[in-house]
């Protein structure tokens, strides 16, 4: 497995309007994926657990489950690259979608290879953590350890289950010890923007504070410098 | 200049007026009745000393051969009284009260002449006095002058005091005017600064119902109308989410659509892909104006000020478009990090620098400066420059410029130079179109607070 490029990427796209589903699914597989459509986000996860796909792209309104619940129940069963295309661009659902556990938000209506940049933006990260072996460097933060090559986490020693974009952006932070990088830089790095939505950075760092703090809220590690940006710390 | 008093100064005046007038009252009654009842008492005392003189009087003329001065200073009258007698149509006085006859009116002497004895208020040549004047038997009368120059000096003093009791009274009533309404309009501040602060968007600001019992109706009806405002506000924000969703969901299949079809571009033939092409452009097209107004009838909210970099985010703009970012200039000993809300400064750099490339010819310059805590910015570009009679309007909604019109197309939508003078609005700043030395537009944005 290690290293190796799926030929073809499967992509799930769960929306409920038939034209938009369908036009994306015409569109993506214009750019290369195997697309499937899920017309609801029940519909969709059972695809997505018979068949695991590559990336998820998900509206949040929907009829039954709703993209919120779909994002976490998603979030549970793996850490599959997820990018919500949603009509609300209300900051509140923004936030709580990426809260859910959504790794990228864009906002309808969203021209193709935009969409196209983010997914091959979330592919790539995928395929830069894949475990290798066990006799890779370790980047120690006081009781944080962070293995880039073995896409590894461990607090106190535990192993802790971030997901490839929490991964990447931790490693990103991680390689840069004690510098503080900017959210737009951050953005760069990880999601590949040239220019975004900085709340993106703001709700991934706050998941990942969870994860990695002993106290969320008084973060030790992972910390604000205000007006720059984030640094990682012993 | 006929400036409207403030309402405290008002009330202060007729609280102090109303003082003066209760205060004067008082004094003016109460001089009066001290006035005249001590003028009666001493009116008494002048008559029940004068009939005792004047037994004593007539006792001692009653003999042959009396001598009549000596029965006057065996009187015992103190300093202020002083008797005198008129016998056979000769005045007989002690030696220090010569002269005091002469004060004795004609008309009270005609009384007493007549046998009926008199008093009367005079006054004399060293001030006010009493005279009384009692018949005595054989055509003698007996006259007493008491002098009420002591009286007449406690009188003046009572009504100083007065005087001053009512000053101080009328300066009292004008203090407790002032603190008065202070405590009045105490409420009344309250309300102003929760509109205050309802009008830089905090919309649950509230009054206390319970604070006051008497202004249950003040607080009721202004948190009424805050609730009705905000529940209005709320009904607009949703339809313009509603409305986004509307719009921005078939938009998407379009955009997704007119993607296939670019793709398939040379597949087609001539007609179809001309026709193609036009969709895409319009597609494009109508994603920005849908953008913008969205983003204009946000106009309500407030700028979320943050630290910016300001000259690292005019550098993304330009390049993002495509352009060299060494086009961005700072001005020497400008500071670049600026107080301002990142999101709205990045779209109206956005939206400056597209207006220069569509109008323009394409920005030569995007200046940073900045003076006290004000910051500059400045877009120039070497097009044709702004008509005079564009300038005033060329913020206005749907405006674009006459050669814009003229060519008949333009890739704008006529709402991003709105769009910035909204932005700049929210900042309370100010934006102007000049004309740049050598030719050409020079935009000029001044954002105030967000140097510090």
């Amino acid at each position: 497995m290690a290293g190796m490029m799926r030929p073809v990427t499967a992509v799930l796209v769960i929306e409920d309007d038939n034209r938009i589903r369908l036009s994306l699914m015409l569109a993506l597989e214009d750019e290369g994926y195997t697309v499937y459509g899920a017309a609801t986000a029940e519909e969709g996860l059972l695809l997505h657990r018979r068949s695991p796909v590559d990336a998820v792209v998900v509206d949040l309104m929907l009829p039954g489950i709703d993209g919120f619940e779909c994002i976490a129940q998603l979030r549970v069963q793996d850490d599959v690259p997820i990018v919500v295309v949603s009509a609300r661009d209300d900051k509140r659902d923004i936030v709580a979608a990426l809260e859910a556990g959504a790794d990228d938000y864009v906002v309808k209506p969203v021209a193709i290879e935009e969409l196209a940049a983010r997914l091959r933006a979330l592919r790539r990260r995928l395929r830069a953590v894949v475990p290798r072996a066990d006799d890779v460097p370790t980047l120690v933060f006081g009781d944080l350890e962070i293995r880039p090559e073995a896409g590894e986490v461990r607090l106190c020693g535990e192993p802790v289950a971030v997901t490839r974009t929490e991964f990447r952006l931790l490693c990103e932070l991680a390689e840069h010890p004690g510098r503080v990088l900017s959210r737009q830089q951050l953005l760069q790095r990880v999601w590949e923007y040239s220019i975004g939505d900085e709340r993106l950075v703001d709700v991934h760092v706050g998941r990942l504070r969870q994860k990695i703090e002993q106290d969320s809220g008084t973060p030790r590690h992972l910390v604000t410098v205000r007006g720059l940006g984030y640094k990682l710390q012993r | 200049m006929n400036r409207p008093r403030g309402l405290r100064a008002r009330i202060a005046a007729g609280f102090a007026a109303g003082a003066l007038v209760l205060s004067a009252g008082m004094a003016l009654v109460s001089y009066g009745l001290t006035r005249t009842s001590l003028l009666e008492e001493r009116e008494r005392t002048a008559i029940r000393a004068a009939y005792f003189n004047a037994t004593i009087v007539n006792a001692g003329i009653s003999g042959d051969q009396p001598d009549v001065l000596e029965v006057l200073r065996s009187l015992d009258t103190g300093t202020n009284r002083r008797p005198v007698l008129r016998r056979d149509a000769r005045w007989y006085a002690r030696s220090a009260d010569s002269g005091i006859t002469d004060a004795i009116p004609q008309a009270l002497r005609q009384l007493v002449e007549q046998g009926r004895p008199a008093v009367q208020r005079i006054r004399a040549g060293d001030g006010p006095a009493i005279v009384v004047g009692v018949p005595l038997a054989g055509g003698t009368a007996f006259y007493q002058v008491d002098s009420l120059t002591e009286l007449d000096r406690t009188v003046q003093t009572l009504a100083l005091v007065l005087i001053a009791v009512a000053a101080m009274t009328t300066g009292a009533g004008a203090a407790l005017g002032w603190y008065t309404t202070r405590r009045v309009l105490r409420p009344l501040a309250l309300v102003a600064d929760a509109a205050h602060d309802i009008a830089r968007g905090d919309l649950t600001a509230r009054l206390d119902p319970a604070a006051d019992p008497d202004l249950t109706r003040l607080t009721g009806s202004f948190n009424h109308m805050v609730d009705e405002l905000a529940r209005r506000l709320e009904r607009d924000r949703r339809f313009a989410a509603d409305v986004a969703h509307e719009l921005r969901s078939p938009l998407q299949t379009l955009a997704a659509a007119g993607s296939v079809l670019t793709r398939r571009r040379a597949a087609l033939d001539d007609r179809t892909a001309t026709a193609a092409d036009l969709v895409a452009v319009e597609i494009q097209r109508f994603q920005t104006l849908v953008n913008d107004l969205l983003e204009l009838a946000r106009s309500d909210q407030p700028a979320r000020r943050e630290p910016v970099d300001i000259a690292a985010l005019a550098r993304q703009v330009c390049r993002s478009r495509g352009l060299p970012d060494d086009i961005v200039e700072v001005a020497e000993g400008a500071a670049v990090t600026w107080h301002v809300d990142r999101r709205r400064v990045r779209q109206l750099l956005g939206n400056l620098v597209d207006n220069a490339v569509d109008h323009g010819g394409g920005p030569v310059a995007v200046r940073i400066g900045g003076a006290g805590v004000t910051g500059q910015l400045d877009v120039d570009d070497e097009g044709p420059g702004v008509s005079p009679e564009d300038k005033d309007v060329i913020f206005d909604r749907f405006v674009r410029g006459r050669a814009a019109a003229a060519r008949g197309s333009s890739d704008g939508t006529g709402l991003g130079l709105a769009l910035v003078a909204q932005h700049v609005a929210a900042h309370q700043g100010r934006v102007a179109v000049l004309d740049r030395p050598g030719g050409g537009a020079r935009f000029r944005v001044e954002l105030p607070g967000c140097l510090r």
